[in-house]
């Protein structure tokens, strides 16, 4: 079965399918507000009329593609092109500021590789003991994790922890618009049809992200100096030398568990992973000051976090059926249209598609690889476009994207609206990315806790130790950060005292 | 140089992303209201033999990658090839199409402008007062097809092998079964049903989607719930789950061994049809040249092997007055679920 799986891809026609596949996700990736679903969604109707390998084969390479191009904006622009890539903004567009663009570039591209493959490889080989974990997570766990992750903001934060908690705070508030969870009650809608979907992740991430840029922008826009080429882009030696890659090993291996840990959980994604790994790679690290300076280590732990999750989240959407976030419910659908039925019997059915498809993932991402380190002078390119030209271009594009999400132009006027609240929140030095987490982990835990509140007739919490454990975890995070927080609250006061002293 | 090359490029791909979403501008357009509808009907006769004679817009109530999505699609390749014209197909997907049914209710009535959904939706989401509007604030122009369908599950480890042994069960221990909803849509009207017209006693929980209830019924976490045929299939044939009946009228066309679940609660009859609607006021004769069409792609070979893999039926394809029929028989059905909500 597994030579059948070779010979199916190892047709050149599927080959090309892949490659073609790949470069478009990337593409859809590199471009903010264009995103891995929308590719997958896009592609989906053209694929009804391919057998069930090419169709298959060309949605794989599409999420792959897609996953992984979000790099290049966050690290360039400062704009994630993907949800999956907020965290590689962190120290990617200080180091692109530095003049080492390559530098970070190639680092997340090799680490986006070595990321999928660590997750391909756990899709492969212990993907049913994964599974069996993935079903132990009901309601009360899923609350749990929930209130973890959140709780992880707070160590992500650190000194500007109320700023924080205030945007998280305002991202699950703003969670909150649309038919509630459970009984669809609407809320916050004020009788407007758009707002009962809710507002969604993909526009408030561009309002988020890419307006301020433009608005900083605009700011400069008056003087003329500001408006030139930018030709602080060192090209020869620029690449990740082995050495630095190898000194990382670690921070790989532990940023692709998590990665893939995250998911094979359904409902979280690679948005959630990116900043987890991010945050733990900080708290681990012997230097954590330096983080968001401008160091390779964030950019590794972003980029094969998200590109983990492409695996993980592939182990419960092929072996039970259950998609992980909205892209792979995209592929779910893609692959019951070619008549492969995720779920037990897959393995029996679909033997060699299945086969196939991992292929196809290994092949994909080496193509992914290869189109990025090749096509690095290209991307590299865009930043000496001047921006004038450059950044109303992506706004129109992005503005594309948001609409397209579903096909409707109210999208595109959320993305104004928030990207105004963006602004303000900059003037307001309260970061964005909490907002992002609490946006996305807010109505989880909402929709769980409703549930357990229902499940607690009949259920002892004492039956739940992954919920258990979670809490304490929690606990144990928030009283070390608080300490964390007044300690350096503390040591920034005695120093303004020393000052004013002196 | 390479400044301008880059532009270019940049260039071309919002200029290729504009096109790719031609379908995008006209589905943001306002609806044009139905004014027009009496205009349109006074040159009906005209517009009937002209049409149609540009390319069609099918608005698809819910996401790519689900069913009725798939079907609407697959309907309008073959539609495109007795038509002669293309037809783009655009989903705009939330609300279980509500979303959908709302924007285009009132659109344009020249017969360009089409909504795909299915009838559990159209009409569950009126009983369930998600809208305000059922068939009757449409056109309808034909069901093309049925679903499937849902079936009520349990895990096979569960001593009940049909669906009078699980309400006996619950009526025996009231709230000690855990029967999975999704608050709001089809199955939480099975569940409403069943606890009022079936005297069942389940601790009714909610448990999210199709696949969320799949993991939480293989984790333990609920003891049965309905899920579409589709999902439960490959469990079912595995031996890990088991089905009790199916909550169709009628078991489907390629599966009729199945129970039904009207055997012992008469009034569970939840039938998932694909539908075609237009536009209020859009004229009929082009209703009727757009239902010819339809009728005409159901008698094709192609046609039935696509509804035979993919939904398990033999084609359904029904003309304007038996649509019209059908729609209000559902739509009484479930208006008379109503107070039970």
């Amino acid at each position: 079965m597994i030579l059948q799986g070779l010979q199916i891809v190892m047709n050149p026609y599927i080959i090309l399918l892949i490659a073609v596949g790949t470069v478009i996700g990337i593409v859809f990736g590199a471009i903010p507000g264009l995103t891995a679903t929308m590719a997958i969604a896009m592609f989906l109707p053209v694929t009804y009329s391919m057998t069930s390998s090419q169709g298959v084969n060309l949605l794989v390479a599409l999420y792959i593609g897609g996953i992984s191009g979000g790099l290049v904006s966050a690290i360039l622009l400062n704009i994630p092109g993907t949800p999956s890539s907020v965290a590689t903004c962190f120290d990617g567009k200080p180091l692109a500021d530095k003049g080492q663009a390559a530098k970070a570039l190639s680092t997340g591209v090799i680490c986006s590789f070595i990321g999928t493959l660590i997750g391909i490889a756990m899709l492969i080989l212990i993907s049913p003991v994964l599974c069996d974990f993935a079903l132990k997570f009901g309601s009360f766990e899923y609350c749990a994790l929930s209130v973890f992750s959140l709780s992880m903001v707070i160590a992500l934060t650190g000194r500007d922890m109320p700023k924080g908690l205030i945007s998280a705070v305002l991202g699950c508030l703003l969670a909150t618009v649309g038919l509630a969870p459970i009984d669809s009650r609407p809320r916050f809608t004020f009788g407007n049809f758009h707002l009962n979907n809710g507002l969604q992740l993909l526009t408030l991430l561009i309002g988020l992200f890419a307006i301020p840029e433009f608005m900083a922008f605009a700011e400069k826009v008056h003087k003329p100096e500001k408006v030139v080429i930018n030709t602080n882009v060192k090209m020869r030696g620029g690449g990740v030398s082995a050495k630095e890659l190898l000194g990382q090993w670690f921070n790989i291996l532990r940023s692709a568990l998590i990665g893939i840990g995250i998911g094979i959980l359904p409902g979280i994604g690679g948005g959630v992973s990116c900043v987890l790994s991010y945050t733990v790679a900080k708290n681990m690290s012997k230097y954590p000051e330096k983080f968001g300076t401008g160091i390779i280590d964030g950019v590794v732990a972003s980029e094969t976090a998200n590109n983990g999750t492409i695996g993980g989240a592939m182990i419960p959407l092929l072996s039970l059926g259950i998609p992980g976030d909205a892209a792979t419910a995209m592929l779910l659908g893609g692959l019951q249209i070619h008549n492969v039925v995720p779920g037990p019997l897959i393995y029996q059915n679909s033997g060699a598609v299945l086969y196939g498809i991992f292929f196809a993932m290994v092949l994909s991402s080496l193509f992914m690889m290869l189109f990025m380190l090749f096509g690095m002078k290209f991307f590299i390119s865009v930043l000496r476009i001047p921006k004038n030209y450059l950044l109303p271009l992506i706004l129109v594009l992005c503005c594309i994207g948001a609409i397209g999400d579903n096909n409707q132009v109210f999208e595109a006027y959320s993305v104004v609206g928030f990207g105004l609240m963006a602004y303000l929140l900059v003037k307001a030095k309260i970061p964005t990315v909490p907002m992002i987490l609490g946006f996305i982990l807010g109505p989880m835990f909402e929709n769980n806790i409703r549930k357990s509140s229902q499940l607690i007739q009949t259920d002892s919490l004492l039956g739940h130790p992954i919920f258990l454990v979670f809490i304490a975890v929690t606990v144990v995070v928030v009283i070390l950060s608080l300490r964390a927080y007044r300690k350096e609250v503390n040591a920034s006061e005695t120093e303004a005292a020393s000052a004013t002293d002196t | 140089m390479k400044r301008v090359l880059a532009l270019a490029t940049l260039l071309s791909v919002v200029m290729t992303l504009t096109a790719c979403s031609g379908g995008t501008s006209s589905a943001g357009s306002a609806p044009a209201g139905s004014a027009g509808g009496q205009a349109a009907s006074a040159s009906s006769q005209t517009a009937a033999v002209d049409w149609p004679k540009k390319t069609i817009n099918f608005y698809c109530t819910h996401a790519s990658g689900g069913d009725t999505d798939y079907m609407a699609r697959k309907l309008a390749s073959s539609l495109e090839k007795v038509l002669g014209v293309s037809i783009a197909v655009t989903s705009v997907g939330g609300s279980n199409g509500a979303t959908c049914t709302t924007q285009y209710k009132d659109g344009p009535t020249d017969g360009y402008t089409f909504i795909c959904g299915n009838t559990a939706a159209l009409c569950g989401n009126k009983a369930t007062k998600l809208v305000d509007f059922g068939y009757e604030a449409f056109e309808p122009v034909a069901i093309y097809g049925k679903q499937s369908g849902e079936n009520i599950v349990t895990r096979a480890d569960a001593p009940y092998t049909n669906l009078k042994e699980l309400i006996d069960a619950s009526k025996k221990k009231p709230n000690s079964i855990k029967f999975g909803i999704s608050t709001g849509g089809g199955v939480y009207i099975e569940s409403c049903v069943l606890k009022n017209l079936g005297g069942t006693q389940f601790n009714v929980v909610e448990a999210g989607d199709g696949a969320t209830r799949l993991t939480a019924l293989l984790g333990g976490e609920i003891d049965c719930t309905s899920l579409p045929y589709s999902t439960a299939a490959d469990y079912i044939k595995s031996g890990k789950l088991k089905s009790l009946c199916t909550v169709m009228s009628k078991a489907p066309d390629l599966m009729p061994d199945q129970e039904c679940a009207s055997k012992y609660v008469p009034q569970l009859k939840i039938d998932t049809e694909y539908v075609i609607l237009a536009p209020k006021n859009t004229n009929s004769a082009l209703l009727k040249a757009m239902n010819d069409a339809i009728l005409k792609v159901g008698q094709s070979d192609d046609w039935k092997k696509i509804v035979n893999s993919y939904c398990m039926q033999n084609p359904y394809v029904l003309n304007l007055q038996d649509t019209l029929s059908n729609l209000k028989e559902q739509d009484n059905l479930y208006m008379s679920y109503q107070p039970y909500l």
